[in-house]
Formats: C-alpha cells, sequence, structure tokens
C-alpha cells in the first residue's frame, strides 16, 4: 500500500472552489441586474450558493483535518500564513476607505460650508454609545484570550464560558451598531461624510458579523471537542481574526468618531 | 489563564457596565430635533434607492431624518 513521503496535505478533487467562482458570478451580476433593473432573483440566487459553497467548503476542511488527521504541523503552518496573508489583505482594504477619509476631512470643500463636520451635521457624540462599543471590543478581546489560555490549559468548562462570553459581546455590539444607524440624524446621502462614514463603519460591521459567525462555528467545535491543547489551528485564526476587526474600530473610533467630530 | 479570566471580570466587565450606566444616563435628556435647512450637499439624490419609492435610505427614520423636500412628520 502507497503512502506519501512528505507531510503536505494534497487535497482530493473538489467541486467548491470553482462553484465558489460562480457564486462569485452571480452575486456579483446579481447587484448589478437589482441596482440597474430592480431584478431581486440573480442576487438571491448568488447569495445562496455563496453561503453554501462556505458551508460544504469549510466542513470538507473540518473533515479532512479533525476527522482524518491531514492537518499536519507543516500544513498548519501554511494555514498560519494564509490567515495572516487575508488579514493584511484586509488591513489593505480599510485602509482604502481610511484615504477616502482623510482626504475628505482634512481639506473640506467650500460645497460643505469649508468646515468637518460639514454645515448641517450633527455627528453622533463619541462619549455616548461609541465609547460603549470600544468597550464591549476591548472587552471581547480580554475574553477571547481567557478562552484561548483555557483551551491550551485543559479547562473544558472555562473555555466555553469564555468564548460565549465574547460571542454575546460581539452580538452586544451589532446590535448597538444597529440602533445607532436607525437613530442617526444624518444618512449616507449626506455629502461626503454620509458616505465615508456609513461605507467604513458598515464594512467595519459586516466583518464583525463575519468574525462573530466565525467565533459560533468554533463555539459548535469546542463543545463538540473538535480541539485539543495543542491542536486548535481553527480558534487560533477566529482570534486573530476578531483581534483585526477590534483594531480596525479603535482606528475608526478615533479617526471617523472622535477625531471627525 | 487565571489572569485573563480575572481581567475580564474584574477590568473588562465593569468597564463595559460603566459605559452602558453612561449611555443610559445620557439617554435620558430630551434633545431637539434641529431645523430643517435645504442645504445641496446633503440629502444626495443622485438615483433612486433600489429599493422602497427610491427616496428613504435603507435605516430611514421618519423622526430624525428629512427627506429632501423637510422632515415627514
Amino acid at each position: 500500500m502507497t503512502h506519501q513521503a512528505h507531510s503536505y496535505h494534497m487535497v482530493d478533487p473538489s467541486p467548491w472552489p470553482i462553484f465558489g467562482a460562480a457564486a462569485a458570478l452571480l452575486t456579483t451580476s446579481g447587484l448589478t441586474l437589482w441596482f440597474h433593473h430592480n431584478i431581486t432573483f440573480l442576487l438571491a440566487l448568488g447569495l445562496l450558493s455563496m453561503i453554501l459553497v462556505m458551508i460544504q467548503w469549510w466542513r470538507d476542511i473540518i473533515r479532512e483535518s479533525t476527522f482524518q488527521g491531514h492537518h499536519t504541523p507543516t500544513v498548519q503552518k501554511g494555514l498560519r500564513y494564509g490567515m495572516i496573508l487575508f488579514i493584511t489583505s484586509e488591513a489593505f482594504f480599510f485602509l482604502g476607505f481610511f484615504w477616502a477619509f482623510f482626504h475628505s476631512s482634512l481639506a473640506p470643500t467650500p460645497e460643505l460650508g469649508g468646515q468637518w463636520p460639514p454645515t448641517g451635521i450633527n455627528p453622533l457624540n463619541p462619549m455616548e454609545v461609541p465609547l460603549l462599543n470600544t468597550a464591549i471590543l476591548l472587552a471581547s478581546g480580554v475574553t477571547i484570550t481567557w478562552a484561548h489560555h483555557s483551551i491550551t490549559e485543559n479547562n473544558r468548562k472555562h473555555a466555553t464560558h469564555a468564548l460565549f462570553l465574547t460571542i454575546l459581546l460581539g452580538f452586544y455590539f451589532t446590535a448597538l451598531q444597529a440602533s445607532e444607524y436607525h437613530e442617526t440624524s444624518f444618512s449616507i446621502a449626506d455629502s461626503v461624510y454620509g458616505s465615508t462614514f456609513f461605507v467604513a463603519t458598515g464594512f467595519h460591521g459586516l466583518h464583525v458579523i463575519i468574525g462573530s459567525s466565525f467565533l459560533s462555528v468554533c463555539f459548535l467545535r469546542l463543545i463538540n471537542f473538535h480541539f485539543t491543547s495543542n491542536h486548535h489551528f481553527g480558534f487560533e485564526a477566529a482570534a486573530w481574526y476578531w483581534h483585526f476587526v477590534d483594531v480596525i474600530w479603535l482606528f475608526l473610533y478615533m479617526s471617523i468618531y472622535w477625531w471627525g467630530s | 489563564a487565571r489572569l485573563w479570566r480575572m481581567l475580564s471580570f474584574v477590568v473588562a466587565l465593569p468597564g463595559v457596565a460603566v459605559c452602558m450606566l453612561n449611555c443610559y444616563l445620557k439617554s435620558k435628556e430630551e434633545h431637539e430635533r434641529p431645523e430643517f435647512v435645504p442645504y445641496s450637499h446633503l440629502r444626495i439624490r443622485t438615483k433612486p434607492f433600489p429599493w422602497g419609492d427610491g427616496n428613504k435610505t435603507l435605516f430611514h427614520n421618519p423622526h430624525v431624518n428629512a427627506l429632501p423636500t423637510g422632515y415627514e412628520d
């Protein structure tokens, strides 16, 4: 019987990459059709197929790693590089929106009244809900660290409690932001202030939702005994992503909410 | 893990609680709605929104958000 003479994982043929690409095509063209022709069908199909691909692809990775043992230290190292590179690319993504914000806010045009915030805009008080949101995300960073240490020390009860608290804080943040979005006196259509505010905080909020979902999957895996005290990369990747989301918020808070008011 | 557990319950969560209290107290004050001025750089409608009547933003709140023609209520 043959066996591999190396520590890498030669993945079995899988349909998910090409289906994922198809889902991306359906979603983007669906978005265009919705914007220009008020047709929602293609967009719905695109989003549905995207979710299905994600569930099945990641389910397969869990099968290959936790149940079949293909994730050697070498493979895990590659995954670490991958996650770091992905988060770096996300950092550049946000950098663009911060660039846009500073471009418009450092030299406000006469059309805006030559001031920032523009004339007629009543910004949110950074010392109210935005401060609470900062406290929430910072606290979740502490609780997720508690969870990680509990996993490495084999304390199942504490790991469960800590991860649960982290997810709860994440949901609380999202709920507060949604309520803020409903209560602000300005909208996305209110000059470049509204555009930069809602696009930057909106994408951040999306990343919080993604991070919360990632953590929730980790929670389910944790209670199903998928993690060991020295092999739990899925959790580590989620934790890195969560800290990244927290850092982005801190920059958003300091520049848009605080300096920008 | 002991250190982080302690930090969670003694620093992090009380910090959140204090901020919650702060927000609750601040929300008690009545805030007046600013008068409507039809500035051209606000309430921009270059293209209708792809939902509803195309005139309301996604998180439109009739009490605090004016339409280009003024407050609805």
